[in-house]
């Protein structure tokens, strides 16, 4: 027989945010190459805010991406509070993560709904499930609405929130806003738990099951939640933020606009909700606890299609923080919303849990202006390891009919949740 | 109507806000049994970028040799053409450093590093093919788009907004940040439709919906307001770029502010 490389490639991987493909060599014996081609253009937002003022730079860096643009710019501004030597009142912070609580619930719920589910039930598209699948796809819209309802009240809109900025908010929502808030988030539990319940009893492809390293920010206070000042590893190391550069080291590879990451130079790791409940899970509390407690088998640290059931479980965890920060804040009513700054020079690294995993922004800021800013988004840390479990489940199916073989790959690559225009463009250096 | 709309909403160099603002109206539901979508990736694997539509969205900046083959295709096949959001329409906020090297850009970012695809820099979907409609905003308002597609669906054009924030901002009655805080709002010279949504909020407008068209925003008048609260030509005109970066008047129109000075 000649030898024949066949490359069997999805050009456009679909429902995921941002256009990446998958490549696959099959050889006669087997599998010969696996590549993650990132094909968007980059966008060079760090270098496009080098030497910008601090405030128009912050405008800017939510637009690296829409899903979770909350994400960045709270991430974003820390980095430049640190940097300048501020820090936010505890009633204002409480509040900058129920507004980042609100990026995580609209997340999670459009990628389990409407990216993730489709491939289980055998659509192409979730809108078509609308006649068999009315009850889910009226809950991913009441997820989602309460998510991006929240956002839209703190953030001044859903999709590029500007009113955070350093010291603060630019306004804030009223008492009973807030209150009505609560009542929301108590109301939507029910549908938080029916999520985890469906995403329960979904397959988890035992073709990729292996050891996985996890990283995981460190939350503070010990309490399961966003922001914090190290990073764990699961295999019991920790690093404070600002050693990153160390410990999670990033390559150019020829495929792709976003380069890639491993762990001491060597090792692909994984990060997202599925690593935050394998390294933090002791943390948790409430009723996402005893779902864990019962659940452990399936939120397991081995297989990356547990990240959908970790992001369900994160959906009733973070319902339940929600409403206790939201009580946090009211305890200090009235709040004003936004402090002065006064804006020196300096350098400051956040490290926060973004839907998809850890998020770091590096700024250094001299005579008010950026001076050099790094940018690593959970998608470019999860490239490597993302690749690994591609090749692990072409490796099974090389010789099935090649549409299985795109379909099962894909799904893998979506069990990661990733964002590909995230991943793209702001990596460093 | 019997057949149905053929929608395809195809993304350049993005965030996706603008995909994600569209697929985030519940209204979505109710022109689906009227819509037939063709090509959408974020939400349907069975998608294709050469078959015919009626409508085309396209959202993001052209950034790659890649993008522009798409671009024709799509101009090809569509009936009408829409350029979506700020990225688009205006070339987006990675075009804010427009002056710069792509080189120079490259190395900050990459190093050294090499990658097979051919980037480019970043510009408006109007460089490369005739644009029939624009959605101005990052991301556009939901309102934007039921407007658009209603009035497309009956057969008519929706009209362009030719009055700025401002307007919107007093009839809201908010405090004005700029006269009585002097922050550089850009409410002046941006196109409405937003409702105020920032000065509402007390943060000065970053100019996200691009500058009015109809050569009707006076940058300069600006220029001149924000040059007596202080601001250097260059600050003045690196904010009123971070949207507006390919205006072909903007630079024109500031530098005329600080020659004034000069005489
Ligand atoms: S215009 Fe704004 S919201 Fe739309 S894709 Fe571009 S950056 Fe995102
Ligand atoms: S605050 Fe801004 S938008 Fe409002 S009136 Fe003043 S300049 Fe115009
Ligand atoms: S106020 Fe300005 S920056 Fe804010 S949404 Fe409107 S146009 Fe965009």
């Amino acid at each position: 027989m000649k030898n024949l490389y066949l490359p069997i490639t999805v050009d456009h991987i679909a429902r995921v945010e941002g256009k990446g493909g998958v490549e696959i060599i099959v050889g006669d014996d087997g599998v010969k190459e696996v590549k993650l081609n990132i094909i968007e253009g980059p966008r060079f937002f760090e270098a496009i805010t080098v030497g910008k003022k601090l405030d128009e730079a912050l405008a800017v860096y939510p637009r690296i991406c829409s899903f979770c643009s909350a994400a960045h710019k709270l991430t974003a501004v820390e980095a430049a509070e640190k940097a300048i030597g501020f820090e936010v009142r505890e009633e204002i912070q409480a509040l900058r993560e129920v507004l980042y609580i609100g990026d995580m619930i609209e997340s999670h719920a459009l990628h389990l709904y409407l990216l993730v589910l489709p491939d289980y039930m055998g659509y192409s598209n979730p809108l078509k499930m609308l006649d068999k699948y009315k009850k889910e796809i009226n809950i991913a819209l009441d997820l989602k609405n309460l998510g991006s309802w929240m956002m839209d009240e703190l953030g001044a809109r859903a999709i590029h929130q500007e009113n955070v900025v350093m010291g603060g908010f630019g306004k804030l929502p009223d008492k009973t806003t807030l209150e009505k808030m609560k009542k929301r988030l108590q109301e939507a539990l029910p549908l938080a738990e029916y999520t985890f319940e469906l995403f329960s009893k979904l397959e988890q492809y035992e073709e990729v099951e292996g050891p996985i390293i996890h990283m995981a920010v460190r939350p503070r206070g010990d309490v399961y939640g966003i922001y914090g000042d190290a990073i764990s590893v699961s295999d019991g190391f920790e690093f404070p933020s600002e050693d990153y550069k160390k410990h999670m080291v990033e390559r150019v590879v020829e495929h792709s606009f976003a380069k890639h990451s491993f762990y001491n130079g060597e090792k692909p790791f994984m990060t997202g909700a599925i690593s935050r409940v394998v390294n933090h899970a002791d943390k948790l509390y409430g009723r996402a606890k005893e779902l864990y407690e019962s659940h452990k088998d399936l939120l397991r640290p081995t297989n990356p299609f547990a990240n959908n059931l970790a992001q369900a479980l994160e959906l009733v965890y973070f319902m339940e923080r929600g409403i206790d920060l939201i009580d946090e804040a009211l305890a200090k009513w009235p709040i004003r919303p936004r402090d002065e700054v006064a804006v020196k020079d300096g350098f400051g690294v956040s490290t926060t849990e973004a839907p998809r995993g850890i998020l770091v922004y590096a700024l250094e800021v001299k005579d008010g202006r950026i001076a050099y800013a790094d940018i690593i988004t959970p998608t470019a840390f999860n490239l490597a390891m993302m690749e690994v479990h591609v090749r692990m489940m072409a490796e099974k199916h090389y010789n099935d009919d090649p549409e299985r073989l795109k379909y099962l790959t894909e799904m893998v690559v979506r069990a990661y949740d990733p964002c590909i225009s995230c991943s793209v463009h702001v990596v460093r250096l | 109507m019997e057949r149905k709309v053929r929608i395809g909403f195809y993304a350049l160099t993005s965030c996706y806000g603008c995909q994600l603002q569209f697929a985030m109206m519940d209204e979505i539901l109710q022109l689906l049994p009227n819509a037939e979508i063709v090509c959408w990736y974020m939400l349907d694997r069975d998608s294709s970028e050469d078959e015919p539509v009626d409508i085309a969205f396209i959202e993001g900046s052209v950034s790659t040799e890649e993008e522009i083959e798409l671009l024709k295709k799509i101009r090809e096949n569509a009936k009408i053409v829409v350029a979506v959001g700020s990225c688009a329409v205006q070339g987006g906020v990675q075009s804010w450093e427009k002056d710069k090297s792509l080189e120079e850009l490259w190395k900050i970012v990459y190093g050294d590093g090499k990658v097979k695809f051919e980037p480019k820099k970043a510009k408006p979907v109007e460089e490369y093919i005739k644009v029939d409609y624009k959605l101005y905003g990052c991301p556009p308002e939901k309102k934007d788009f039921i407007y658009a597609i209603g009035t497309f669906l009956v057969g008519s054009w929706p009209e362009d907004v030719d009055y700025p924030v401002c307007l919107e901002c007093r009839l809201k009655g908010n405090p004005c940040i700029l006269i009585e805080k002097g922050e550089p709002c850009l409410g002046p010279i941006t196109r409405a439709g937003c409702d105020a949504r920032c000065p509402s909020y007390g943060i000065a407008c970053i100019g996200c919906r691009g500058a009015i068209g109809y050569d009707v925003a006076w940058f300069d008048s600006l220029a001149r307001t924000f040059k007596e609260k202080g601001l250097t030509k260059e600050e003045i005109l690196e904010r009123m770029k971070i949207f507006n970066a390919h205006n072909p008047k903007l630079e024109e129109m500031v530098d005329k502010v600080f020659q004034e000075v000069k005489e």
